[in-house]
């Protein structure tokens, strides 16, 4: 009894620890810490908002892209300015942003040394105690205490898995160790208490970047790091190991890596159904944020494996048809961000002889960027009477050489057993 | 001297023809008249013709209404009267029209039978016209289980395909009609032949396009090639269309058929375009897909398809450079 009291005690001892060391550590940092507003010029109003905070003592301020997304991408339409703890308002001028990894500098003018938070040198220790600090739902300034929970597994760009509530408005806000130094900025949330945090050696890299040499263009910035990151991945799904793995009669390739996951599903249980249809998909879970509607960098291949039960061949191949008119691009981009598709088909055998398909491939430009393109394959078997075998796949914001040696690779993947 | 009258209507198609060999004819609404007619706009002796020994002379009775001349050009000259008769001219009295024409007036050259008559009064016997309208609906019942994602019952079937049938004999019962109306020889059975092999020939074709869509890549000119086979084939059906149903000259004929492809076609056109939104997210290309018994071509390699594919990133990117 008396140790159960002891353990209670500890408890509570260690909570009232913790909020004291937040309120401290909030008291301390409060100044280098802002609102950032994006203001749309014609109405006068904010459009959307966001946090950030100062990372150099002459007035270079951090925060996330999609804070200030709106601007880098329509510089005409919008303004940003920062809003500080006495309430006073400053404009901000884009300086460089990493689109891959979600960060953004800014910078105010100052005409005196302005207190500024240190990153930190090394990687947090799992279950250290982290305070993420921002402006939620723009209710004012918090801190929440939570939890360092290593690096996001399944992810190609690195995302520290931060448990503690990480809410919309919070974005770009700084994450701190108890020593007050930027251990990661927030970017996203997947939930109750599942936040995810730019780790800071991003950050770092950014500015030292950005110290040896201002960006010209922003655009052309964000081009090539997109074009950079979209090569980077498809080398590496290229390199790495490509596991064939049967899909009913078929044989499709999976990619070994953990940031690729793979989903499946039938209708093996429906007796009425009159075609047998196995599913499976792979996909990369993240991809990179433009604006609003407008996302890239996403890979997504699908397989599907058909047979007619009592149905003639005719029939099955019209049902077959159809599935091909549903194809949909996977992100939503519209006229101002990209051209229409370009198509072709035609009837093709990888150098196996083991399948022949009728094979499409469509590609679309993307208008602010010149070297970037969408693409989207799909094949479907043409060569056994009551089995088809579709395979899909589709890469978004990718140059022409890495989509077409994928292109390349999975044509020659796909096979019947 | 002999004399012939034609009643005509004011399109100038025959309505009547009335042969005399005295040398007095009258006409009127009269029934003491040679020739009565009945429009109430005509007096009851309106009008006597005479033969003087050299020429027929005309003479309006004093009526009501008069009589006038049709000139060349079918305009209507003022009243008529001791008017020297022409062969082949025409009269308005009230609001009818007569022709009067000479025994030696000249005909127009006989027009010899063509190798289509025999082609028509084929396609109208019995026999052929049963199989075709039963192939017809054959087909569009087939069809439509095709193209239903379910196992479709024989009785579900029916009512579709006797729909259709029903709904494509609209057509050559209608040109009937126009034709009956316009005083021309209905010949619906002739007509509803000639549209079900037509129909049908149309079915072929669309399999034909079909096959070849399927067996060509984007970069043949096949495809583009077939599309003319509806448009040929639907305008033979027009031409034919006119051709037994309405007596025309072969240059009218060709320039009515042109332009009920035109429409045809031209229409579908427009509507596809009107309907095609500004921007499209969704890819377009050929999803003809046939069973593995309908491929004939040799396959392409990988390397060959994404050497095509090429021109693709070009022609998206100078897209997307015009359209910023």
């Amino acid at each position: 009894m008396k140790g159960l009291i002891t353990l209670i005690l500890l408890c509570v001892s260690t909570v009232s620890y913790s909020a004291e060391q937040a309120e401290e550590i909030f008291k301390q940092l409060a100044p280098s810490l802002y609102q950032i507003r994006l203001i749309d010029k014609a109405s006068g109003e904010k459009s959307s908002i966001g946090s950030g905070f100062q990372i150099s003592s002459d007035g270079l301020i951090a925060t996330n892209y999609h804070v200030i997304s709106g601007f880098a991408r329509h510089p005409n339409k919008y303004t940003i300015e920062i809003f500080d703890h006495q309430g006073k308002k400053a404009p901000l001028t884009l300086q460089s942003v990493d689109v891959i990894n979600d960060l953004a500098i800014v910078k105010r003018e100052v005409d005196r040394n302005m207190p500024f938070f240190e990153i930190a040198n090394g990687v947090p220790q799992k279950g250290e105690e982290l305070y993420s600090l921002g402006n939620p739902h723009d209710l004012g300034m918090i801190v929440v205490p939570g939890t360092y929970n290593g690096l996001k597994k399944e992810s190609f760009n690195d995302r520290i898995h931060f448990t503690g509530s990480v809410n919309s408005g919070m974005s770009g806000g700084p994450v701190v160790n108890k020593d007050s130094q930027v251990v990661g900025v927030n970017v996203a949330t997947s939930g109750n208490q599942i936040g995810f945090l730019v780790p800071h050696d991003k950050l770092r890299n950014l500015y030292e970047s950005y110290k040896a040499s201002v960006p010209e263009s922003i655009k052309e910035q964000m081009a090539d790091q997109l074009a950079n990151n979209q090569d980077k991945l498809i080398s590496t799904l290229l390199k790495s190991e490509w596991l064939m793995r049967p899909l009913g009669e078929g044989v499709v390739p999976t990619v070994n890596i953990p940031f690729i996951r793979c989903w499946g599903e039938s209708n093996a249980d429906k007796a009425d159904a009159i075609v047998l249809a196995v599913v499976a998909n792979c996909s990369l879970d993240e991809n990179t944020y433009l604006s609003s509607n407008f996302f890239t960098g996403a890979v997504e291949m699908e397989f599907r494996y058909m047979q007619a039960k009592e149905l003639s061949d005719t029939k099955f191949y019209q049902i077959f048809e159809r599935q091909l008119t549903q194809v949909m691009p996977g992100n939503k981009a519209g006229k101002d961000d990209v051209s229409e598709f370009q198509c072709q088909h035609d009837i093709v055998t990888p150098s196996n002889q083991a399948i022949t398909n009728k094979a499409v491939f469509c590609t679309r430009a993307y208008k602010d960027f010149p070297k970037l393109f969408d693409v989207i394959y799909i094949a479907i078997s043409v060569d056994k009477g009551d089995q088809a075998l579709l395979s899909h796949f589709t890469i978004a914001g990718v140059t022409q050489n890495s989509a077409l040696s994928f292109t390349e690779k999975f044509m020659e993947s796909v096979s019947w057993k | 001297m002999e004399i012939i009258i034609e009643e005509i209507t004011r399109s100038h198609k025959l309505i009547a023809r009335h042969k005399f060999s005295q040398n007095n004819v009258n006409i009127g609404r009269g029934y003491d008249n040679d020739i009565i007619m009945a429009d109430p706009h005509i007096c009851a002796q309106h009008l006597s013709l005479n033969f003087n020994g050299d020429h027929w002379i005309l003479n309006d009775e004093d009526t009501i209404n008069g009589s006038f001349i049709e000139d060349e050009n079918s305009k209507i000259k003022p009243a008529v009267d001791q008017h020297i008769v022409h062969s082949g001219q025409v009269f308005a009295l009230g609001k009818s029209l007569v022709r009067i024409i000479f025994p030696s007036h000249s005909v127009p050259k006989s027009i010899k039978f063509s190798p289509f008559e025999n082609l028509i009064n084929l396609t109208r016997h019995p026999i052929l016209l049963t199989l075709s309208i039963v192939l017809f609906s054959t087909i569009t019942g087939w069809l439509f289980n095709l193209h239903n994602p379910v196992e479709v019952s024989f009785t579900q079937l029916l009512v579709p395909a006797v729909g259709m049938t029903l709904l494509f004999t609209l057509w050559p019962a209608g040109i009937a009609l126009v034709s009956h109306l316009t005083k021309h020889d209905a010949r619906f059975w002739g007509q509803l032949g000639i549209c079900f092999v037509f129909f049908n020939l149309m079915w072929a074709s669309d399999f034909i396009e079909n096959l070849v869509s399927f067996n060509s890549s984007s970069q043949s000119m096949f495809t583009l090639l077939v599309s003319l086979l509806p448009i040929s084939l639907a305008f033979c059906l027009f031409w034919l269309n006119c051709y037994v149903g309405f007596h025309m000259t072969n240059r009218r004929r060709t320039v009515i058929a042109t332009c009920l492809t035109v429409l045809l076609f031209g229409g579908s056109f427009l509507i596809q375009l009107s309907k095609k939104p500004e921007f499209s997210i969704r890819p377009a290309f050929n999803t003809t897909l046939m069973a593995p018994s309908y491929l004939f071509t040799n396959s392409n390699n990988v390397q060959g398809f994404i050497e095509n594919t090429k021109s693709l990133f070009t022609k998206a990117q100078e897209s997307a450079k015009k359209e910023k």
